[in-house]
């Protein structure tokens, strides 16, 4: 190892979930259908303010801040999209899938970590991005300072000259009451194309 | 149109001309002289395990379903004889038979024709013969699990296609008992905006590139600037027939850019029973830094075990399938954590794969230009290759630092290119079992 390598964060020491837990959490998302009552008017914008600031904290690529908002028990979760026959229960998510994020809080560190390495040629010169968050709401999950979130995105990336990507979907997100603002515990996003139409997800959602 | 495929590509000093990679014509005749000729990957065996089991995926731009029944695992067109719609529009499942949305027409497990509405009419029409309007049939043979399929009847057998290169195969096909299985679940499944040879190239032979191009992907688990180590020391390249493997004999080296301790610990942990099964020079290959393609379109990266597809979709478009190969035995938390760890560094989503589309993104479209277009690329790199005194089948070649293999997948797109029937196109002989053990 070169002198620099010790100064890189020793990521095995950063808040991961075992197997069995990250399986717990993916069953908990597929479980969440906006069963429990809505919260009220007042608690969903506050909702509404926490989206928005973080789709602003992810289009200026504030990744440090951004991740800042994760639990340490975070699962975060885009799962594969398949055709499958209405007869064979068509298309349900599989926590014992391939994915294209399948992560805790360590691996996000990773990513991260890319992002601002310096060295992400991909992402330089940088990305535009865009995101546009709505249809929220808000519902209780029966425990205190929990609340079950759903809501819809629309991510645009461009960059260089006419590389443009536009993803769209849907997110269900556990989050934790703190203080003014949430921790996201839990995110599943649900990207409707079974084939990505774009190069890469070189992209928090 | 009139081509000559030995004026796009010089594979002895090593230059292939642009065009190739864009002109709309030579894609063309890619399709009919190396997509419909070649053995295709198409499956693996784990992914069909029950008779009526079945997935849809493609042979260049055919779509084709593949099914097992009780004889065994059958390919054939997806696309209707009767008025050629899509028959079987979900990725996989389970059933008794296909039956096409527009009439109605209802095919078996085999492609064949069995029944539709109004079949008396049929039965009473003078000529028509329900055995000759199945869906097209292409020949099938596997090797150790992988299922390929090939739509022209004059073509060697896939043994002869694979040729030697089945000995390097089993490094990873046959490492333990029980053989192997695709993680379940499906393909991840992305578009590039790239010809199709830019990836297959770039996994045939190009390590170069990964000391530059993943650098940021390699950071923070290898450490700053500390990404992989590529030595032209105990390292080679292996070419049969156009496919070829570079690699290192680190054993675990490319699994080790994961950052899984545990899969670390637990490959090191079967070291020496792979080893006393396939040799030592054949288990180093199992996980080392390497990347290999089968040609045409056909990569597997050893350490991550991620195999996949480069489908074809026009001359400057082309999707990836990826799976997960492990083998059947091993523990299933070893098994979730080569899932994950392959989905987080080769997958679109991967710290490592993130970095490579763009790259065959603009290495394609720059070729718009008139001027560029009429430039060659360079595949110089150590035109030397001495052959490596290793005494093992094939074309094997010293260091992994070199354009070898890129240089002899051109050629067989050459030769294949430039042959209008299989006559033509001679493969490689057969060697047989190389020596168990270079030292
Ligand atoms: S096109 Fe398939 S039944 Fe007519
Ligand atoms: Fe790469």
């Amino acid at each position: 190892m070169n002198a620099s390598a010790s100064t890189r964060p020793d990521y095995s020491t950063y808040p991961r979930l075992t197997m069995a837990e990250a399986r717990d959490a993916a069953r908990q998302l597929i479980a969440m259908r906006g069963a429990g009552s809505t919260v009220d008017d007042v608690r969903l914008l506050s909702l509404q303010r926490f989206y928005a600031m973080e789709a602003r904290l992810l289009d200026e690529e504030r990744y440090q801040e951004w991740y800042e908002l994760l639990a340490d028990d975070l699962f975060y979760w885009l799962p594969l999209r398949q055709n499958r026959h209405r007869r064979e229960g068509g298309d349900g998510a599989d926590p014992d899938a391939m994915a294209f994020f399948d992560d805790c809080k360590a691996d996000i560190a990773v990513r991260v970590g890319r992002l601002a390495s310096g060295l992400a040629w991909t992402e330089d010169p940088p990305t535009r991005h865009v995101y546009v968050i709505s249809n929220v709401e808000g519902f209780e999950t029966g425990v205190a300072g929990e609340l079950e979130v759903h809501s819809t995105f629309i991510q645009y990336r461009n960059r260089s000259e006419h590389d443009d990507a536009t993803i769209v979907g849907r997110r269900r997100d556990l989050l934790r009451i703190a203080g003014d603002g949430y921790m996201i515990a839990r995110r599943l996003v649900l990207v409707p194309q079974s084939v990505l139409l774009t190069k890469n997800l070189s992209v928090f959602f | 149109m009139t081509f000559n495929a030995s004026s796009y590509v010089d594979p002895e000093f090593g230059s292939v001309d642009r065009r190739i990679f864009w002109s709309p014509e030579i894609y063309e005749l890619e399709l009919e002289r190396i997509f419909a000729r070649s053995w295709l990957f198409v499956a693996h065996e784990s992914q069909l395990e029950k008779p009526g089991s079945f997935l849809t995926t493609y042979m260049g731009q055919d779509p084709v379903i593949v099914s097992r029944d009780a004889q065994g695992i059958n390919v054939f067109l997806n696309s209707c004889p009767h008025r050629g719609n899509r028959v079987c529009f979900a990725d996989s499942g389970e059933s008794r038979q296909f039956t096409c949305n527009y009439h109605g027409w209802a095919f078996g497990l085999d492609g064949a024709l069995k029944r539709m509405p109004k079949m008396g009419i049929y039965k009473a029409t003078p000529g028509f013969r329900m055995e000759d309007w199945g869906l097209k049939r292409a020949r099938v043979a596997s090797y150790k699990g992988l299922v390929f399929a090939n739509f022209d009847e004059a073509a060697p057998s896939l043994d002869e296609w694979l040729g030697d290169f089945r000995w390097y195969l089993d490094a990873v096909l046959d490492a333990e008992d029980g053989g192997t299985e695709f993680l379940p679940g499906g393909a991840t499944r992305s578009v590039l905006n790239c010809n199709w040879k830019f990836p297959a190239d770039n996994f045939v032979g190009d390590i170069y590139h990964a000391l530059w191009t993943h650098l940021g992907g390699a950071e923070p688990t290898l450490g700053p600037h500390g990404g992989v180590k590529v030595e032209n020391e105990r390292s080679w390249h292996v070419s049969v027939n156009g496919h070829g493997w570079e690699f290192n004999d680190s054993f675990y080296g490319n699994a080790a850019t994961m950052g899984d301790r545990e899969v670390l610990r637990y490959m090191r942990s079967r070291q020496e029973a792979i080893t006393k099964r396939l040799g030592e020079f054949r288990a180093n290959m199992w996980g080392s830094v390497a990347s290999s393609t089968i040609f045409p379109n056909f990569s597997f990266l050893p350490g991550y075990f991620t195999f996949r597809t480069f489908q074809p979709k026009g001359p400057t478009r082309t999707e990836i399938h990826a799976w997960t190969l492990v083998p059947r035995n091993m523990p299933d938390e070893i098994k979730d954590r080569f899932r994950r760890g392959s989905m987080r560094t080769f997958s679109p989503g991967g710290i490592l794969e993130m970095d490579d589309g763009e790259n065959w993104e603009h290495s394609t479209a720059v070729n718009a230009g008139w001027v560029t277009r009429h430039q060659r690329l360079c595949y110089a790199m150590n035109p030397q290759d001495e052959m490596a005194e290793t005494g093992l089948a094939g074309n094997v070649r010293a260091g992994q630092l070199s354009d070898f293999n890129q240089r002899e997948f051109y050629r067989q797109w050459m030769k294949m290119m430039d042959a209008s029937s299989w006559q033509d196109i001679e493969l490689a002989p057969v060697a047989g079992p190389a020596a168990e053990a270079v030292e």
